[in-house]
């Protein structure tokens, strides 16, 4: 039998992004990622570390006038960066679409929600007014609001957060894409609805088999819905691998630290294992490892230089000297 | 003149702070009305936390507004180590010393206008402190939530991270020497390293100082970590309330149930396969007859929907534990409540 060589969904070769103002922010510094057809790659990060932007290059939303991009970045065989604007367009939806934290601004006030769906299905596919409005319905059904064909005239601020949120991932899906980018999408919702919202996405990504970019600073949230994880710090990538390992095997401090601060089991009395300081500015690009001022095991090589990249198995690098080190001593 | 301390007039066993059928509409117009607090009941012990959960709507935040007497209840008094609050005894302003609040955005709760300093001194001041004596309070206090007064003491509140500023509403909210720290959603804003560092701070200074804290968050990890006892709200009123690793381990009420099964699992070998509610929390105007958590409750039967369940000693020889669902109240018509005899 012979294989096929799967070719990945989306490769992002040594992607940076600065944004040039006043101060030039180094947003992102050299990301490498790859995620496979119908796969699900969990971003993990806090404020500022480059999660969101590196997920709103991949649909090009960053402002052109005043954003310095770098490196590749390939969806389902495109050279992202290089679309002329119709070619833009055209990908945008079709291919990779995305849904957002706060659905009442992603979605227009003054139109319907059918509306807003049977436009996107318009655009996409050349049908006709009535039939995109089945389509919007079947859209409605398939994320699961109750009584869909009334919704189907609602406007957004007749629903409630849950369903608002539904309806944003209806139109994201209207025009089949192969990529689904999430950015927090359950962070401003309640427990109980978050928990919803997180199986739906789930199971439609499943059955529609889209791979799924999942930005969040949650870590629960992140092993609920991933396949892979990739932790991101001062906008680089510092551990990735499956689910499992960065949850039962961490190796880089952050990623350590991330989970001790994640309180899941803390008792109380304990003591947290909290990080000391903050994130750095990121006005300059990182000439060494960005975490060091906070690490309680930095030596003199992580100020001296890049911390390397350390191969731990098939898609498991840690960018650590710790990972290094041990490597060799193991050998 | 520096502020006087406050004794413990009421004796250990006093609740530093009881709340009796504290209720709060909001009056909407055209005869609607959102009923965010209705009839709450509850105690703060002296010394320790008492974490509050719920979602949107539940009334958690107004809660801690009426407890601040930032706005007035309705219905309802509180008394503070045994003195009823705006009494003749202890009056708002001498109440509002002894008991402070720290809020979610750290932001909008400094004056952008002042110094760090001249906001943690401003309180003091007011009540009859001389500005020297306050602005040393307030270098000693920046020092003990861990910011060095002399890099921090002149910033404005633009030039701190959110970490930081949270760490000046906390000094700031200490600067009256109170007795009750009200912490409504105090971390929540925060990534979670930094949360981690501030969670830590509140742990130490409760020891230092001797404090008593009403811990409101929606975050089920944070609220287990810092309290004793846990108070669950849904639609205005107390559903459950207990000591934090019983209610945790043994949730009576099937609302503390579901939100407690609504947490991700943290396991990649046992993700959750079911969602515990459909639905949204269901806005507080015109709540439900009965038990407001009927309609989206499984295990709902007809007297849930006609009659109010009372908040019942349940599941503890003590009565430190307490939840107000039929299923706990003997001879309540719900097939699964336990029978009289067996109660009596």
């Amino acid at each position: 039998m012979s294989t096929l060589v799967a070719q990945p969904l989306v490769a992002i070769e040594n992607l940076t992004v600065r944004f040039r103002g006043a101060q030039t922010v180094h947003a992102v510094n050299g990301v490498s990622l790859t995620l496979e057809p119908g796969k699900v790659l969990g971003i993990l990060g806090e404020s500022g570390s480059g999660k969101s932007v590196t997920l709103k290059t991949l649909l090009r939303l960053l402002p052109e006038s005043r954003t310095d991009i770098g490196g590749s970045v390939r969806v389902d065989g495109r050279d992202v960066l290089a679309l002329n604007p119709q070619d833009l367009s055209d990908y945008r939806g079709a291919v990779t679409s995305m849904i957002f934290q706060d659905p009442a601004l992603a979605l227009d006030p003054v139109y319907t929600v059918g509306e807003q769906i049977a436009e996107a299905i318009i655009r996409h596919e050349k049908i006709g007014r009535k039939a995109a409005m089945a389509r919007a319905l079947e859209l409605l059904e398939l994320v699961r609001i109750p009584s869909p064909a009334r919704r189907l005239k609602a406007y957004p601020h007749e629903m409630s957060g849950g369903m608002r949120q539904r309806a944003m991932i209806a139109l994201a899906l209207a025009a089949r894409p192969k990529l689904l980018l999430a950015d927090e999408p359950t962070t401003a919702l309640d427990a109980t609805v978050q928990i919803q919202i997180l199986l739906l996405l789930r199971q439609l990504q499943r059955d529609l088999n889209m791979g799924m970019l999942f930005v969040t600073h949650d870590i629960g949230v992140a092993v609920e819905v991933s396949d892979r994880l990739a932790v991101m710090y001062a906008g680089q990538i510092v551990e990735t691998g499956t689910v499992r390992e960065l949850i039962r095997d961490p190796q880089h401090p952050y990623t350590k630290g991330l989970l001790a601060a994640n309180l899941h089991g803390a008792k109380k009395g304990e003591r947290l294992e909290a990080i000391p300081g903050a994130p750095p500015a990121l006005t300059e690009p990182p000439n060494a490892c960005s975490f060091a001022p906070r690490c309680k095991f930095v030596q003199e090589r992580c100020r001296a230089a890049l911390p390397p990249a350390v191969q731990l198995g098939e898609g498991r690098v840690v960018r650590c000297v710790l990972a290094e080190q041990a490597l060799v001593a193991a050998a | 003149m520096a502020l006087e301390t406050h004794p413990d007039r009421g004796g250990p066993g006093t609740p530093l702070l009881q709340a009796k059928t504290l209720t709060k509409h909001f009056p909407l117009g055209g005869g609607a009305v959102v009923r965010a607090v209705d009839g709450v009941d509850f105690a703060v012990m002296k010394g320790e936390t008492l974490g509050v959960v719920g979602e949107s709507g539940c009334g958690k935040s107004t809660t801690a507004r009426v407890v601040m007497q930032l706005i007035p209840q309705d219905k309802g008094e509180m008394l503070f180590d045994g003195e009823i609050v705006g009494g003749k005894d202890l009056t708002l302003k001498e109440y509002r010393r002894q008991a402070q609040m720290v809020f979610q955005d750290s932001y909008a709760s400094l004056n952008p206008r002042l110094t760090i300093e001249d906001s943690i001194a401003f309180g003091p001041t007011v009540h009859g402190v001389s500005k020297a004596a306050a602005i040393l309070r307030a270098r000693d206090l920046l020092q003990r939530v861990g910011l060095d007064p002399a890099r921090f003491a002149a910033r404005y509140p633009h030039e701190l991270s959110g970490g930081q500023r949270q760490r000046v509403n906390i000094a700031r909210a200490l600067a009256l020497g109170p007795r009750l720290v009200i912490l409504d959603e105090a971390v929540s804003a925060l990534d979670k390293s930094v949360e981690a560092q501030v969670l830590n701070l509140l742990a130490d200074l409760r020891e230092e100082f001797g404090l008593t804290y009403i811990f409101i968050s929606h975050d089920l990890n944070v609220v287990r970590f810092i309290s004793d006892r846990v108070m669950v709200m849904y639609l205005g009123e107390v559903v459950e309330i207990g000591p934090v690793e019983e209610l945790y381990n043994d949730p009576r009420h099937p609302y503390t149930k579901a939100l407690l099964s609504a947490m991700p699992s943290m396991d990649p070998d046992n993700r959750t396969m079911e969602a515990p509610l459909t639905g949204d929390p269901p806005n507080p105007i015109n709540p439900p007859e009965g038990c407001r958590f009927h309609p989206r409750c499984p295990q709902a039967q007809t007297v849930c929907s006609k009659v109010k369940p009372a908040l019942v000693v349940t599941a503890s020889e003590d009565g430190t534990r307490r939840a107000a669902c039929h299923m706990e109240i003997p001879g309540s018509g719900h097939s699964r409540a336990p029978s009289l005899e067996a109660a009596a």
